[in-house]
C-alpha cells in the first residue's frame, strides 16, 4: 500500500501528462520523459511538500528520483 | 589539440508562464541567480518571459557541454548573463565550474534566439582531443 505523499507526487505528475491514467512504480521519471530538466525542479518542489521535508539540491542523489518506487523509499519510507 | 563541442536546447515560453502563477513564481528563484532575475524583467518591471526562456535553454545547452550525464542541472551554478556589447556571457560556479575544469572546457560561448513562442539556445566550447586521437 502506498502512502498519501507519493499519492501527491504520482497525482502531480499525471497532472502533467492528461495521456496517461496510470503510473508504475517502477517506471523511470527521466528515461521515459515523464520528468524534464525543469519539471525536475517541481517535481522536488512537489516531494518537500508532500514529504514536509526540505531537499538539499547541491546534495542530490539523482537515483532517488528514479522513480516513484525510488522516491518513496527515499523521502516517504 | 582540441575539437569542438557544441551543447543546444529549447524552451517554450508556456513553460516559464507555468513558472510565474501565483504561488509557483518563487520556483524561479531556484532557476535563476538574484544577478539573472535582476536582468530577467522588461524595461516596465514585467517578468521577461522571452528572456527567461533564453536563458533557461542557455543553462541547459552549456550544461549539455559539461558532459555531466545522470546529473541535476545545477541552476544557480550556471549563471547566462549580460556581456560586452548586449552579448550573453556565461559564468561558472561550484560544481559546474568543477565540471568543466575536470573536462578541461575552453570558454563557453551561447548564442540564444527566441520565437513563435520558442526559445533555443546553442553552447560552444571546445574541450581536448582523447590520448592517442591521430
Amino acid at each position: 500500500m502506498s502512502s498519501a505523499g507519493i499519492d501527491k507526487v504520482r497525482d502531480w505528475i499525471l497532472g502533467r501528462h492528461p495521456d496517461r491514467t496510470e503510473l508504475a512504480a517502477d517506471v523511470d521519471l527521466i528515461e521515459s520523459r515523464l520528468v524534464d530538466s525543469l519539471a525536475f525542479v517541481e517535481l522536488v518542489y512537489t516531494i518537500e511538500d508532500a514529504a514536509g521535508v526540505e531537499i538539499d539540491f547541491d546534495t542530490i542523489d539523482i537515483e532517488d528520483f528514479q522513480t516513484l518506487a525510488t522516491i518513496e523509499k527515499a523521502f516517504f519510507a | 589539440m582540441t575539437r569542438p563541442r557544441i551543447g543546444v536546447d529549447l524552451v517554450p515560453l508556456s513553460r516559464v508562464r507555468t513558472l510565474l502563477e501565483p504561488g509557483v513564481e518563487p520556483r524561479l528563484r531556484r532557476f535563476l541567480s538574484a544577478d539573472e532575475l535582476a536582468v530577467s524583467r522588461t524595461p516596465d518591471g514585467a517578468p521577461d518571459l522571452a528572456g527567461i526562456a533564453g536563458r533557461l535553454a542557455a543553462k541547459e545547452a552549456v550544461f549539455k557541454l559539461l558532459g555531466a550525464v545522470g546529473r541535476p542541472v545545477p541552476w544557480q551554478g550556471i549563471e547566462v548573463l549580460r556581456g560586452p556589447g548586449g552579448r550573453p556571457g556565461v559564468r561558472l560556479s561550484g560544481a559546474a565550474a568543477e565540471l568543466a575544469r575536470g573536462a578541461g572546457l575552453g570558454p563557453i560561448d551561447v548564442s540564444i534566439s527566441h520565437d513563435g513562442g520558442f526559445a533555443v539556445a546553442v553552447a560552444a566550447t571546445t574541450s581536448p582531443l582523447p590520448k592517442g586521437t591521430p
